[in-house]
């Protein structure tokens, strides 16, 4: 069941930050790539999977006399919380950019900005 | 973690994480040193001097010495591997290790000529000491995450340096490039979490070693091909392989020409290694029936690991970007764009051989394979950094770049023409220089693969680079001389750095022996698996004495 919500959220998520990737607006494809990163974090924490916490794996369970309870795996936990922070930056930055961005070309609008090569 | 007493301080394993230590302290240093633009200065070069002879020492004492042990590795706080991050130095990680400090030397002394007095009291200095920071890590991770991280670093003073110059086609092109990279990122996650999800580990050593025997790991390996798949266009986007070409020629407009050499030759590599190290090193091992067919064309790709996917993938990856590159820069109208669209043609040079490596099953063409990509990646490195640094020296001379108001270089600057010409013929592959064993070896490993076609495609590359690399020569090195280049000045020290570097390509064609063994090193390095496993050593998880901890 936890697998079945989790692969609809993470699904859920893609498609709206590759909606918001799409559109014309600057300011929306940052909230589409901040959106697709949250989503590939939200993915990350789901391939820890969900076991049966044992004291092997958690020696301080061993202090729980009515078995243990289950438990999620640290290691991705610690992975995701170092992609948080630099998604975090690096959303920040991209905001910073596409202000930057509007005061060298007085718009926003991707498809005026243009493509153009020298 | 055995103490060698060949290294005069410390012991081999200290010697792995110095170059990272040493780029990070001076990073920071210069970061702090903010209003004091003489003393940062002098810390940068400080640092940059002790980067180069830390890197050389770890090519001395750990692969080339005669009594070397070939690879060490540095447990980072001591934990064992998989728990911790370990950073290994093998031949693989020295070879392009010494090519990034090669270029970024080159690349800082001329930072430090071409960088008006404002500059230097802003985040220049700190941000180019981050970005090698970042390739360092790359080349010596043993981490998959890890490795990530290390190409956020990277890539995080690259976005800014595109931004450099404010204006608005270097926002612009920031811009497309962020975007760009976040999402492979993501992608990046993707790939990593699939593996974790797989096989259960991520250090590299336990992959390898997981993936070799899967049965006694209790663990299906079948999903890590499409995972590679991920993580390989990831790496392509680095390197610039078609069809991930399309940010390299804004985005190398839009930096700074100094950075451009770097971003060529440094960052690239990373993108080239990760696919060398990753595919050769730790999956090469898994044994899986793979069989697609290519649909439209009937044609089967089959093999007995994933690598066979991953070579035919890249076959035409790199074909395409061979024509696409090679055409592209016959047309342009600019130096840094001729140069821009080369270096993906040249990508697509390297990434052939190593192609053919990864589908041949005689273990003597994979090894040629390696060496090939591996020359001809030094090769790139030397002489499109040089040409991208004589770019720099143009716009310093003339104040423009473009070949319509270029023409008679050579007779306002002679050695600036001798660099640029013999950065040119290395990239046509001219005896005796570094490009013509690169070409050399790249050919004759595609003619032992006994593929017409890919000899073809070689044949027709190799004749659009004479075509651009003739053009550009032409339009702004001879003929009569145009009013920017009347009145150009040349600066004495970035035509110096140029000089050098034009030396350096025909020291590696002359000398050309020790280069080579090197490069053997490395390329057998890359194919050693076993070594590597034993190297890291990993700890087995269920091996472990789960009664002990003592905190019950």
């Amino acid at each position: 069941m936890t697998a079945l919500v989790l692969a609809l959220i993470v699904g859920a998520l893609f498609a709206l930050g590759t909606f918001l990737l799409l559109r014309r607006d600057l300011i929306r494809v940052v909230w589409g790539l901040a959106i697709i990163s949250q989503a590939a974090n939200v993915y990350l924490l789901a391939m820890g999977g969900i076991a049966a916490g044992t004291f092997d794996s958690v020696p301080v369970l061993a202090g729980h006399d009515a078995g243990a309870p289950e438990t999620a795996d640290p290691v991705v936990q610690a992975l995701v919380l170092t992609a948080i922070v630099i998604g975090f930056g690096m959303t920040a930055f991209a905001l910073v950019l596409s202000y930057r961005v509007y005061e060298e070309h007085d718009t926003l609008d991707v498809s005026e900005l243009g493509d153009h090569e020298g | 973690m055995i103490p060698m007493a060949a290294v005069p301080i410390g012991t081999d394993a200290q010697l792995v994480i110095a170059p990272m230590l040493i780029v990070l302290a001076t990073a920071v240093a210069t970061l702090l040193l903010g209003q004091r633009p003489r003393a940062r200065a002098a810390v940068s070069v400080a640092g940059a001097v002790a980067y180069a002879i830390a890197v050389a020492a770890i090519d001395w004492y750990i692969v080339l010495a005669p009594d070397a042990p070939g690879i060490a590795t540095y447990q980072v706080g001591d934990w064992p591997a998989p728990f911790g991050i370990t950073l290994v130095a093998d031949g693989l990680s020295a070879f392009l290790l010494t090519m990034v400090a090669t270029i970024g030397i080159a690349s800082f002394v001329f930072s430090m000529r071409v960088l008006p007095e404002l500059d230097r009291r802003s985040y220049y200095f700190p941000l180019f000491h981050f970005l090698m920071l970042g390739v360092t890590g790359a080349f010596l991770t043993g981490d998959l995450f890890n490795l990530f991280v290390w190409f956020e670093v990277m890539l995080m003073a690259s976005y800014i340096f595109v931004a450099y110059d404010g204006g608005p086609q270097h926002t612009r092109a920031a811009f497309w490039y962020v975007a760009l990279n976040l999402l492979a990122s993501a992608v990046f996650l993707l790939g990593v979490g699939g593996i974790y999800a797989t096989t259960g580990t991520l250090n590299m050593a336990d992959l390898a070693q997981r993936l070799a025997e899967p049965a006694a790991y209790g663990i299906d390996p079948g999903p890590v091909v499409g995972l590679l798949a991920l993580l390989l266009s990831v790496f392509a986007i680095k390197a610039g392989l078609v069809p991930f070409q399309f940010w390299i020629p804004t985005a190398y407009r839009a930096a700074p020409p100094q950075v451009t050499a770097l971003l060529a030759g440094a960052t690239k590599k990373v993108g080239i290694y990760a696919i060398i190290r990753l595919s050769f090193t730790v999956f090469a091992g898994a044994q899986l029936g793979v069989a697609l067919e290519i649909p439209g064309v009937g044609v089967v790709v089959s093999g007995d690991s994933p690598l066979a996917f991953m070579g035919a993938a890249l076959f035409v990856m790199a074909a395409a970007s061979i024509l696409v590159g090679g055409l592209g820069a016959v047309g342009r109208d600019s130096l840094e764009g001729v140069f821009a669209y080369s270096s993906i043609g040249q990508v697509g040079f390297i990434a052939i051989p190593v192609a053919i490596a990864a589908t041949t099953a005689s273990p003597d063409l994979r090894h040629l394979g390696i060496l090939a990509a591996l020359i001809y990646a030094l090769n790139h490195t030397l002489a499109k950094g040089l040409l991208f640094l004589s770019v720099g020296a143009v716009r310093t001379a003339t104040g423009t770049s473009r070949l319509a108001d270029l023409g008679g270089l050579a007779r306002r600057s002679p050695p600036l023409a001798i660099a640029f010409f013999v950065a040119a013929l290395s990239l046509v592959g001219i005896p005796p220089l570094s490009g013509f064993f690169g070409k050399f070896l790249v050919f004759d490993a595609a003619a032992r693969a006994e593929t017409v076609p890919v000899l073809v495609l070689l044949l027709v590359g190799s004749l659009l680079t004479i075509a651009y690399a003739t053009r550009t020569w032409n339009r702004s090195f001879w003929g009569v001389q145009s009013p920017a280049v009347e009145d150009a000045t040349p600066d004495s020290v970035q035509v110096a750095v140029l000089l050098g570097l034009a030396a350096a390509i025909l020291a590696v064609g002359v000398g050309f022996e020790p280069v080579y063994r090197f490069a053997d090193a490395a390329a057998t390095a890359a194919l050693d698996s076993e070594a590597y496993v034993d190297a890291v050593s990993p700890t087995d998880i269920e091996s472990l004495d789960s009664s002990g901890g003592g905190h019950s």
